[in-house]
């Protein structure tokens, strides 16, 4: 029944493309150990299973009109669905200098976003992708595979013991429960993901902590707050619910788009 | 005695050497040698035989046994193999070669295939296209991804229930193997790596591998020497054994069928070894593939160079 329920909420909402449809489903994580919710053997909560967001945070995490597609020749299967924004507390708190780049990177958008070239897509960006992803929960590691471009990491449930070797795309997490909430804590960041199609970016001091919070069996509250001091005034927070795959065939099929950028990135220098 | 029964008495030797890590009854090697004292693998909550953890598989073993003319020699563990030099530990030197199946050590590719390959080789700084999965940082490929490189061979397991999860470190690709009893995607959807299916058998994942598209390759890395960009077909058909033989040890067993590049099925047998304190580094390939630019616009710049001497004459 549950599943059920949820299946119609997930087809209610891709019908009507209304988040306030899904809202009142979501609410705020509830306090103590919510009903419904999966359970490892252990007892805290099973978030194995298939996953996907449904908004439109990576077109802009801020709220935002429908505006025309910004590839002529698709005309209205390219243009840009509206969306209210997933920022808690108005708008994205950048210094100033930062906001010009912001706006800098909004312009060059085509050109300048990672996601284009297929390169990888940081955190949180990967959470809210419009692909799929799979958890793979075990008892001291969680595995998240991201269908876009094969990118996936890899969370220890353990205390970070040293900073990691180097900065990377995907950054440096641990894990560690809190109640029902897993709490991931990333760092060592490279500078060269963005947050979204609209230019917001950060630099290699971000940090971003994640707080993933199943209410039932198929929605997970999805939180994280992001903190960079070289490009934002103070922490801020994204929010947004992440609904299970429950057809029951769910599964990640794959995405390897490297194939699908080298007639873009490579293609004035193919042998004429 | 000619060299011919050299070569395969040398494989009998390799087959008896590996029968004691594998499960009695499994296999197609002989019957013989001793089997190790009864060991029941550990257990996932959910029942499965537990392979969790980072093993890696740095082996300078040939990839196929070499031929008489080789100047090297055949590999006979007396020293480096010097198929590439590398730092990690070194094993199993005793192997002639990973290929294990035809007992000659030889894949047994069709004239076709290497040729197309070849002519691909002298193409490639004229587009992408002629290069390997691996130097356009697709994919290495399954079971190319577990055929040992220079660098990079890591293996991060992590199971779920109905889930064994491979996560390679070269080109970061997490693979998910459903253990479900569910079946293979309908055969219109074609994957670089196909579509696989595991199911447990005592201590062995068997994955079923199918739904290929024809751009990929059985090998990439050059360790794999004769067979490295031999491009496979749709027909590919991959049937993959993981064997906990014990705590430390991982038997990996390949049975690679595709009868439009290859006269007979072939196998290749590479045990992979725990080693929890191996650090595993995200791999950006795409992200930092400089080589393909670089490799295409000295392609571009010979042209220009021919050009004007062909103009000057």
């Amino acid at each position: 029944m549950q599943k059920r329920l949820a299946g119609w909420l997930i087809v209610a909402a891709g019908l009507a493309i209304i988040p306030s449809v899904v809202r009142p489903a979501v609410g705020q994580p509830p306090t103590g150990r919510a009903s419904g919710v999966a359970r490892m053997p252990d007892g805290k909560p099973n978030l194995n299973g298939v996953w996907q967001t449904l908004n439109t945070a990576n077109w802009d995490l801020e709220p935002h009109a429908a505006a025309p597609s910004p590839v002529l020749a698709l005309g209205a299967a390219g243009a840009i669905p509206p969306g209210l924004g997933v920022v808690q507390g108005g708008p994205i708190p950048y210094l100033p200098q930062a906001l010009a780049r912001k706006h800098e990177n909004a312009k060059n958008w085509l050109t300048a976003d990672p996601e284009v070239k297929c390169y990888l897509p940081g955190v949180p960006r990967a959470t809210y992708m419009p692909h799929p992803f799979q958890i793979v929960q075990s008892r001291n590691v969680i595995l998240i595979a991201y269908q876009y471009a094969s990118a996936s990491r890899t969370i220890p449930l353990k205390a970070r013991t040293e900073e990691a070797a180097v900065d990377t795309w995907m950054g440096d997490s641990v894990g560690r429960w809190d109640g029902d909430t897993l709490v991931v804590d990333s760092e060592s960041f490279n500078d060269s993901t963005w947050f979204d199609r609209a230019g917001n970016y950060h630099s290699g001091a971000l940090r971003v902590v994640e707080r993933y919070t199943p209410i039932d069996a198929n929605i997970i509250q999805y939180e994280a707050t992001i903190e960079d001091p070289k490009v934002f005034s103070r922490p801020w927070t994204i929010r947004m619910p992440i609904y299970r795959h429950v057809e029951t065939n769910a599964q990640l099929i794959e995405f390897k788009c490297v194939e699908f950028v080298e007639e873009l990135m490579y293609g004035h220098l193919r042998k004429k | 005695m000619s060299m011919r029964h050299l070569l395969h008495g040398a494989a009998v030797v390799v087959a008896l050497w590996w029968l004691p890590a594998q499960p009695a009854g499994q296999g197609s090697a002989p019957p013989a040698a001793p089997v190790a004292a009864a060991w029941t693998a550990p257990r996932t909550p959910d029942g499965q035989p537990d392979i969790q953890g980072i093993w890696t598989n740095y082996d300078p073993t040939p990839f196929e046994v070499r031929l008489p003319t080789d100047p090297r020699g055949v590999n006979d563990g007396t020293g480096p193999s010097g198929d590439f030099d590398d730092t990690a530990p070194r094993r199993n030197q005793r192997r002639r070669s990973m290929v294990v199946d035809p007992p000659n050590g030889r894949v047994p590719v069709l004239p076709w295939a290497e040729a197309e390959r070849d002519l691909n080789l002298t193409r490639i700084r004229d587009a992408w296209e002629y290069q390997t999965p691996w130097d356009r940082c697709i994919t290495r490929g399954i079971p190319g991804g577990m055929f040992p490189s220079g660098y990079g061979n890591g293996y991060r397991f992590v199971q779920s229930p109905g889930v064994v999860a491979i996560l390679y470190e070269m080109i970061h690709e997490p693979r998910i193997i459903p253990v479900d009893g569910s079946p293979h995607l309908p055969s219109n959807i074609r994957m670089w790596n196909g579509d696989s299916r595991g199911r447990w058998e005592g201590n062995t994942l068997v994955v079923d591998i199918t739904n290929y598209n024809d751009k990929g390759d059985i090998a990439t890395n050059a360790a794999t020497g004769r067979i490295r960009g031999i491009a496979h077909s749709q027909e590919l058909h991959v049937v993959e054994r993981f064997t906990l033989a014990n705590p430390d040890t991982l038997n990996y067993e390949v049975t690679i069928t595709d009868p439009k590049v290859y006269s007979a099925p072939w196998k290749v047998v590479i045990p992979l070894t725990r080693d929890d304190d191996y650090q595993m580094f995200e791999y950006a390939c795409h992200e930092g593939n400089h080589a393909m630019p670089n490799t295409l616009s000295a392609g571009r710049t010979i042209d220009k160079a021919g050009a004007a001497a062909s103009k000057k004459q």
